[in-house]
């Protein structure tokens, strides 16, 4: 056989496997992908955002209920319609609600859905950016004793990642509280609890900002252009619309807590022979590798010296607790710390 | 049934409010709970350390800071891991020519004639055939040129363990193995497989990220074993040698087996880069790494350990599956259907593609009778050649395997089975890039739990082992 053809015809057959059977974008993948949007998954989707807007008080319109699921408002009818005809939802008093079995069934979707989001957050490497997305969807897939033997695996976590309760197994909530980012006098000192996932793109630029729940921070200025907050040091400056998605308590905090402090000294900055005291690890360093650091003797409290670089500058070996510990620049920069001014004997 | 539920309902209702009680305070503990027990556990320990342990106030390191600014220096720890590992490698390999030597004169040369004659007594042909040429002839040939270097490799490499220099080479090499998305330990893992792939696997339990692990265990079989270092240096001697002068032949064979060992680094790399891009992102990772201090190794006990540990187990498994294969070579060399030889059958099916990747159909059986142990790829490939091209006066009879007693007999052999030096060197590149052995595919599955990393740690390699040597076919073709 000619070579020079059987090059071409070998290289054509290599695009084209890679064509169908490239992981996320090949048309194998894709076709998975697009799998129909079932009516079961319609409806509980309908149920949700109703959920939604009950719990955030806001008042149900086709409108509003079609454009947070991405529906024509002809489709949503007619989901709502199969939702009273299940009993799971009826129209009083010039708007739609959710029966009792109705909220039932929502909230047993929510706790699979965060719970999902949670464990992506702990368990896998899967980026922030693709939780809610991935949720969407697995909560559709798994059943009630699945959830449960998740949750157990979690440690029954209570919160997911975005800061939203996870409802329990009885389908339970706290009461909601806390009051948006927007409401806050300037000068407010608060502590961020839940950042919304929806819509994405807005949850996006909250990420690349680098806010989470549990940070401190404190409002700069808040007026109808901008809304500056000062947060671990830095000063980040958010679009009203933006600063609605953030989440802060009713009352707020009786002093600045980190918020007006320097800038956070993390393990990354200490430099060689410097000893540093740990005042904690960042609540971005989840799940397996937040618990790896504990386990090596990481703590508030702590007191670790860097010891040793490799070739490359990237790991570091670190004293801690006595033992010689390496760590990557990336995981060091999740640990913060002050610097100890005086040379302490390596703590035991 | 129960008098008493007047009661036994309080008591209920006492636990459900109770319960419902601690449900509710779930909310407002929150989720740093398991931060605040654990540092309170470490703080209770600390208290408790401090009043019974007590300091002499003498540092740690001294010596041991000044060997570890020499071994991971900037510019001391990339020769001194070098120089290490050569001389690792340099004793295996000179280390066990004389016991494999010896070995292989006990069970092949001297046993094997004796059992065959005791046998054939009062067994029927067939019978001893399969027994003793068949079963006992491959194991033993397992045997004889696996356990000498393992029983030497292996012990070394714990003994540098032990003394601590080991997690000092991950250290260093972290910083690659990162860029390729793997974990530095994975250099440990990848060096342990030079000696055995199954080893290899079983020891990427030190890497406890199971992200990492799973590319530390696909990745492995890119490292050449002990079982195909052999094929390479033989293959390379007789024909790669050969192309150049004389006085360099010996230079440029070596030559050419390094530049394959580094391949396998090479397609190490871009496949952990790979996976880590593609099938294994969204895998759990994290990373972590305890230099422990140095000590003097335990001598004796490493010995021990590492030979049951490791030796031990793994020729133990390559025994168990190297019987069965004994079965099938005889067996197919043995059963004729119509006037060929089950084996002529698959060779003769075998050899369009053989030929499309540069191969023959004789290379390709072997290689897969060879599943269960690479050492026996070249002993399957003499005699597949002998049976197909019915040379007569020449091996020992069909499905016996055999080894020529001098180089010019191997090329004499390969000559008339009109190799060249394309099909040499796809062998070379194939022998680097096929699938793992049994040994290895089962431990593997031991080891992950999963049919599917499995397969993926099966097929991956064998995929790029024929492109590879399809498009260097094509374009030695084209080219010469």
């Amino acid at each position: 056989m000619n070579p020079i053809l059987l090059l071409i015809d070998g290289t054509l057959i290599l695009i084209l496997l890679a064509l169908i059977f490239w992981p996320e974008k090949g048309i194998w993948a894709r076709i998975r992908e697009a799998r129909v949007r079932r009516q079961r998954i319609l409806l509980e989707d309908t149920l949700k955002q109703l959920y939604d807007h009950e719990y955030y008080q806001k008042p149900v319109s086709i409108a509003s209920l079609a454009g947070a699921l991405n529906l024509s408002q002809e489709k949503t009818t007619r989901a709502l319609q199969s939702l009273a005809q299940l009993k799971l939802a009826v129209f009083s008093g010039g708007q739609w609600h959710l029966t009792a079995e109705g909220r039932g069934y929502a909230l047993r979707i929510l706790r699979i859905h965060r719970l999902w989001e949670r464990y992506l957050a702990d368990e896998t490497g899967v980026s922030e950016a693709e939780w809610h997305r991935r949720a969407e969807k697995r909560e559709h897939d798994l059943t009630m004793d699945e959830a449960d033997r998740l949750s157990e695996t979690l440690g029954y976590p209570v919160y997911d990642p975005h800061g939203d309760p996870i409802p329990n197994r009885f389908g339970e909530l706290p009461p909601k509280s806390g009051r948006p980012l927007t409401a806050a006098q300037p000068g407010t000192h608060t502590t961020i609890v839940h950042l919304e996932d929806e819509p994405a793109i807005l949850f996006e630029q909250l990420s690349a900002e680098g806010l989470y729940p549990g940070m401190a921070v404190t409002v700069l200025e808040n007026n109808d252009e901008r809304v500056v907050i000062k947060g671990e040091g830095k000063k980040i400056t958010l679009a009203p619309v933006v600063a609605a998605n953030i989440t802060i308590p009713v009352e707020e905090a009786k002093e600045a807590e980190e918020a007006e402090k320097e800038p956070f000294l993390t393990l990354a900055d200490v430099r060689e022979g410097e000893a540093a005291e740990v005042i904690g690890i960042s609540p971005q360093c989840r799940g397996m590798q937040r618990r790896r650091l504990m386990d090596l003797g990481i703590l508030p409290g702590s007191v670790i010296t860097r010891e040793l670089e490799s070739m490359g500058g990237d790991p570091v070996a670190y004293n801690v607790r006595g033992a010689l510990i390496a760590l990557r620049r990336d995981q060091a920069r999740l640990i913060r710390v002050k610097i100890k001014k005086e040379h302490h004997e390596p703590q035991l | 049934m129960n008098k008493s539920s007047g009661p036994h309902e309080e008591n209920n209702r006492a636990i459900e409010e109770l319960l419902s009680n601690a449900r509710d305070l779930r909310w407002t503990v929150g989720d740093d709970i398991h931060d605040q027990l654990l540092k309170n556990i470490y703080e209770q320990a600390a208290d408790i350390s401090d009043k019974v342990v007590r300091h002499d106030g003498k540092k740690r390191y001294d010596w041991d800071q000044k060997l570890d600014r020499f071994l991971t220096g900037r510019w001391t720890g990339l020769p001194m891991m070098l120089i290490l590992l050569s001389l690792v490698f340099w004793i295996t390999i000179v280390g066990s020519n004389y016991p494999s030597a010896m070995l292989s004169g006990l069970l092949i040369d001297s046993l094997h004639p004796l059992l065959k004659n005791f046998f054939s007594g009062f067994l029927p042909a067939w019978m001893s055939g399969l027994l003793i040429d068949g079963m006992y002839l491959t194991s033993a040939w397992v045997v004889a040129v696996m356990l000498p270097p393992m029983a030497i490799f292996f012990p070394l490499f714990t003994l540098l363990e032990d003394f601590g220099y080991l997690p000092r080479i991950a250290f260093n090499l972290d910083g690659l193995f990162r860029k390729a998305g793997a974990h530095g330990k994975q250099a440990l893992t990848m060096t342990m497989g030079y000696g055995c792939n199954a080893a290899g696997v079983v020891a990427t339990r030190i890497i406890d990220s199971p992200r990492e692990r799973l590319i530390a265990i696909i990745t492995n079989n890119f490292s050449l074993c002990n079982g195909r270092w052999p094929t390479q240096i033989l293959i390379a001697s007789l024909f790669i040698g050969a192309v150049a002068p004389p006085a360099l032949s010996g230079i440029v064979a070596a030559g050419a087996v390094i530049a394959v060992a580094l391949l396998g680094i090479f397609f190490t790399f871009i496949t952990s880069w790979g996976l880590s891009k593609t099938i294994l992102r969204g895998e759990a990772s994290a990373f972590s790494l305890e230099l422990p201090p140095y000590r003097p190794p335990r001598f004796w006990q490493t010995l021990y350990t590492s030979l049951i540990d490791r030796t031990a187990i793994v020729l133990w498994r390559a025994v168990i599956f190297a019987m069965p294969a004994g079965a099938v070579i005889w067996l197919i060399s043995n059963i004729t259907v119509g006037d060929l030889s089950l084996a002529e059958w698959f060779i003769r099916a075998l050899d369009p593609l053989g030929g499309l990747v540069g191969l023959n159909g004789v290379i390709l059986l072997a290689f897969i009778v060879a599943i269960p142990a690479n050492e026996i790829v070249i002993p399957s490939i003499l005699m597949l050649t002998v049976l197909s091209l019915n040379l007569h006066g020449m091996g020992t009879g069909a499905g016996v395997l055999f080894e020529p007693d001098s180089l010019n007999s191997y090329m004499q052999l390969f000559h008339q089975a009109n190799w060249t030096l394309l099909t040499a060197v796809n062998l070379m590149l194939f022998s680097l890039l096929h699938n793992p052995c049994s040994t290895t595919i089962y431990t593997i599955y031991k080891e992950t739990g999963s049919w599917k990393w499995t397969m993926v740690s099966t097929f991956l390699p064998l995929a790029l082992g024929f492109i590879v040597i399809f498009f260097v076919t094509q374009w030695a073709r084209i080219a010469f």
